[in-house]
């Protein structure tokens, strides 16, 4: 027990310092007594309702659409499986301006469908990569011995399938959720600025306002709704666990006849959805003043037109990287750490209510709005004890801390669906805590942690938010030299702005293709 | 676990930490060679004019970047006790006033009276695609109101002047050209003749002008006078043209942040801005138009992009209206 705790430092130091005590410090100054007021707001009051409900819909689509979609790209194999897989992935490293370029197709649709749509564009890969985790280790004799007694593939998928993959269907909503209420700049801009969610009426009221009382009170509750969403999940999930495990590598089934359901699906969704917007991004990025040309690629060994960057965009790539490589350690180390200490069975009632507790308390970040916590680091780090703010590491320790949720999201649902067994029998041998997690655990679930591992590098390599507020100068990364050079007119900024992408999106469908090659491989040496 | 080993561990780490980096911080430097200037993110400092300005005072220059005008502004008011930096450049004038009230400038000496400098200034105007009028063999419009005849219909993307500065220079140039009798009618008018709303420059210009890069699908876009200078084709012409009419400058200004640490050093700053170099790459740099008398403009900018004749707006007082202005435009336009 003492070396359990002892455990747990390393992390909530962590979060604390970098995440919890900003909060409170910024909170602290938006404190008075006018809170409840704001919530008597219409403004107000829209703008949760329309949190709540996009999100829902967002949430609940990207579900019922991602199954198929996991189902195919997990459960059976077919050419160009691990492409696809990684594609899907893409999205979610593109900034918000490049999104709406990216949908130029579509917006001419009313702007509430374009923000589901643009939400189920990135948020997809969650659903399909969280599900498909669990789905590709799941025993298949069940679903054949229901598929040889006649039972067709949607009656096999209601009936056997979903009961046991919904703790992760309900993690991966969970996580979806909560990405879209707290989803700021696909609102804004594809909101036209007229569409308010919780988020941009806390920007608004602390950028344009210096509202804080108003921001503090709209950021408690989107925290509150955060840990909403945690308790429902929680409560869902509680109970469920203990799928039976087996190694991913046996041979999975090809894609047949019976699936052409899921193929329509997820074929419209991956052609039609997140490849023609990609495609859009990337021929752009090929055009040079209306013609087919590298020129835009030439010119990023350039500061831009009139050396409008501080540094060329080859050594914001290599900020990037390096970010990402700093970022992806930290957040896949603490948050295995916090997955492994959450997945332990808890014996008492405290010790359960602590261990919710605790999960709570690594996701919360992931709700709580950017501008907030932004401001909270400039009166915390700015000079003071701590001045974190002008270290370049500070930028890799915020994307930490994005990504340290979703890593622990994906880790520890994979964790508990191990079960006990194996660890129970490894303890009567003898084994210890530590030979146990070496041995046994981390081997079986190696695909996961590959993949947490991606996630964590794309998520750093796109972070948008922390990069620009603390990232100046020689340290600017991809996604802030992307925001520069958009923010001028002329056609040389622009065609550079889109090969930026082109790379981002190449470095995503690298790394996440590099991660599950290897995550399976080693899977498959598993006897 | 209980929850209060958390607590007490989380305390204990803080103060571990906290008195850690104390040490290295009390090493940092305090020489007065230094000098932190905060401007707003499209603020360019060339290497060639930084290692000019140290070549001549010998100090090193940090720039470091804190958002938009209004959320620089923000962030200077909100650290104003423990300033970010010594001298800030970008504050505009529609924030000038407020940060004037807040107290976040160095009044003392020559800065008594006034501790704003004027560097440099842009004119937001109507920019629109002189190819695409050519091809329709429409005339372009040439003031405000024509935007909301028919023959114009559904050709117009504006910013949301609650999430742009330029949409909240053209709202004020509507207060200044229709009057507070008759600017929410011009809105509701341009509303029913269907004008696009976008909810920052870089989405309208890029994403919905088809003038630009982006081409878009709408001819008419809110931009600045010197847009036209960076649309210019093989032909050796400018794709695109500003309207001269209800164009609303915007002055950026240089001042000294009250608690400065290096106040002589940010004063020589503020000179050298004024000097004959600084102001020549104003252009080039940050596609503004330099203040300082007989500094000639780039030659693209001199046949293309000349500043607005005639600006309006400028009599207004934002900081005072802005809050009431929104909101009004808020109700004509919010559709949630």
């Amino acid at each position: 027990m003492i070396k359990r705790s002892a455990l747990w430092a390393a992390p909530l130091l962590f979060v604390g310092v970098l995440f919890y005590w900003p909060l409170t410090n910024i909170l602290q100054t938006g404190f008075t007594s006018e809170w409840i007021e704001t919530f008597s707001e219409p403004s107000s009051l829209r703008a949760i309702w329309f949190t709540v409900w996009q999100a829902l819909v967002s949430t609940l689509l990207c579900l019922v659409l991602g199954i198929p979609g996991a189902y195919l790209l997990y459960r059976k194999s077919f050419p160009g499986q691990k492409f696809i897989r990684a594609l899907v992935t893409v999205p979610l490293v593109l900034p918000t301006i490049v999104v709406a370029i990216a949908f130029t197709s579509f917006r001419d649709l009313p702007a509430i469908w374009l923000i589901i749509l643009a939400h189920i564009f990135i948020n997809y890969s969650i659903t399909v990569r969280t599900l498909g985790g669990v789905w590709a280790t799941m025993d298949v004799e069940t679903e054949e011995a229901a598929a040889i007694a006649g039972a067709g593939r949607l009656r096999t998928l209601w009936s056997i399938s979903l009961p046991q993959l919904k703790p992760a269907l309900v993690s991966a909503g969970a996580l979806t959720f909560l990405f879209c209420a707290s989803s700021y700049g696909i609102v804004l801009v594809l909101g036209g600025g007229l569409v308010q969610s919780i988020e941009t009426e806390i920007s608004i009221a602390a950028l344009q306002y210096l509202d804080l009382p108003k921001a503090s009170a709209l950021a408690i509750f989107q925290t509150l709704l955060t840990a909403m969403a945690f308790i429902v999940s929680d409560r869902i999930t509680k109970g469920t666990v203990g799928i039976e495990q087996v190694d991913e590598g046996g041979n999975k089934p090809r894609v047949d006849k019976r699936d052409w359901l899921a193929v329509v699906v997820t074929g419209a969704i991956i052609v039609g959805l997140i490849g023609w917007p990609i495609a859009q991004v990337i021929s752009k990025s090929f055009s040079f003043d209306g013609v087919l040309s590298m020129q835009n690629f030439e010119n990023l060994s350039t500061r831009g037109e009139r050396d409008l960057l501080n540094i060329t965009v080859l050594n914001a790539a290599v900020n990037s990287l390096r970010n990402a490589a700093i970022a992806t350690v930290i957040s896949v180390a603490l948050g295995t750490l916090v997955a492994y200490l959450l997945s332990r069975p808890a014996l008492t009632k405290i010790a359960k209510l602590s261990n919710r507790t605790l999960d709570a308390l690594f996701l919360l970040p992931m709700g709580v709005s950017s501008v907030v916590l932004g401001f909270g680091y400039l009166v915390t780090f700015g000079g003071g004890p701590l001045p974190l703010r002008s270290s370049w590491l500070v930028v890799p320790l915020v994307q930490a801390l994005m990504a340290l949720p979703l890593v622990i999201r994906l880790v520890y649902p994979a964790l508990l669906s191990i079960g006990s067994e194996h660890r129970e029998a490894a303890e009567t041998e003898g084994a210890s805590a530590g030979q146990i997690w070496w041995q046994i655990e981390a081997p079986m679930i190696r695909g996961v942690l590959a993949t947490a591992t991606g996630y964590a590098a794309v998520v750093s390599i796109g972070e948008f938010g922390a990069a620009s507020l603390l990232a100046y100068g020689n340290q600017a990364t991809l996604p802030t030299i992307l925001y520069s050079l958009i923010s001028r007119p002329g056609a040389v900024n622009y065609g550079m702005a889109m090969a930026v992408c082109a790379i981002l999106i190449a470095l995503t469908l690298l790394l996440v293709f590099l991660v599950s090659v290897r995550g399976s491989n080693q899977t498959q040496r598993q006897p | 676990m209980q929850i209060k080993h958390i607590i007490t561990m989380t305390v204990a780490g803080l103060i571990a930490a906290t008195s850690l980096t104390g040490c290295s911080a009390a090493t940092g430097p305090t020489s007065t060679n230094e000098l932190t200037i905060v401007t707003h993110d499209s603020a360019v400092f060339t290497e060639e004019l930084l290692a000019e300005f140290k070549a001549e005072t010998g100090i090193t220059v940090t720039q470091v970047k804190a958002g938009d005008a209004g959320e620089m502004t923000n962030k200077l008011v909100l650290t104003k006790d423990a300033p970010i930096g010594d001298l800030v450049y970008g504050i505009d004038n529609t924030f000038a006033p407020a940060a004037i009230e807040a107290e976040i400038f160095d009044t003392t000496g020559d800065y008594a009276e006034n501790p704003l400098r004027e560097i440099d200034y842009a004119d937001v105007c109507l920019n629109y695609d002189k190819a695409w009028f050519a091809d329709q063999g429409l005339t372009p419009p040439t003031k405000l109101a024509d935007l909301t005849k028919p023959e114009y219909k559904g050709l117009t993307v504006l910013t949301n002047p609650s999430t742009s500065s330029p949409g909240l220079a053209f709202l004020t140039a509507t207060v200044a050209t229709f009057g507070e009798a008759g600017w929410e009618q011009y809105w509701s008018d341009l509303q029913a003749n269907k004008v696009k709303i976008a909810s920052g420059w870089e989405d309208a210009y890029f994403t919905d002008f088809s003038g630009s890069s982006g081409q878009g699908a709408y001819p008419i876009v809110l931009s600045y006078s010197s847009s036209p200078a960076f649309e210019i084709r093989d032909n050796g012409q400018s794709q695109t043209a500003s309207i001269m009419d209800g164009c609303f400058r915007q002055w950026e200004y240089a001042a000294v942040l009250k608690g400065a640490k290096n106040v002589v050093g940010a004063q020589k700053f503020i000179d050298f801005m004024l000097g004959q170099s600084f102001q020549t790459a104003l252009p080039d740099s940050m596609y503004v138009y330099p203040v300082t008398e007989g500094i000639a403009l780039p030659e693209a900018w001199a046949q293309f992009a000349p500043a607005a004749t005639n600006t309006v707006g400028g009599d207004l007082n934002i900081a005072a209206n802005r809050m009431g202005w929104l909101v009004k435009w808020s109700a004509i336009f919010g559709n949630n």
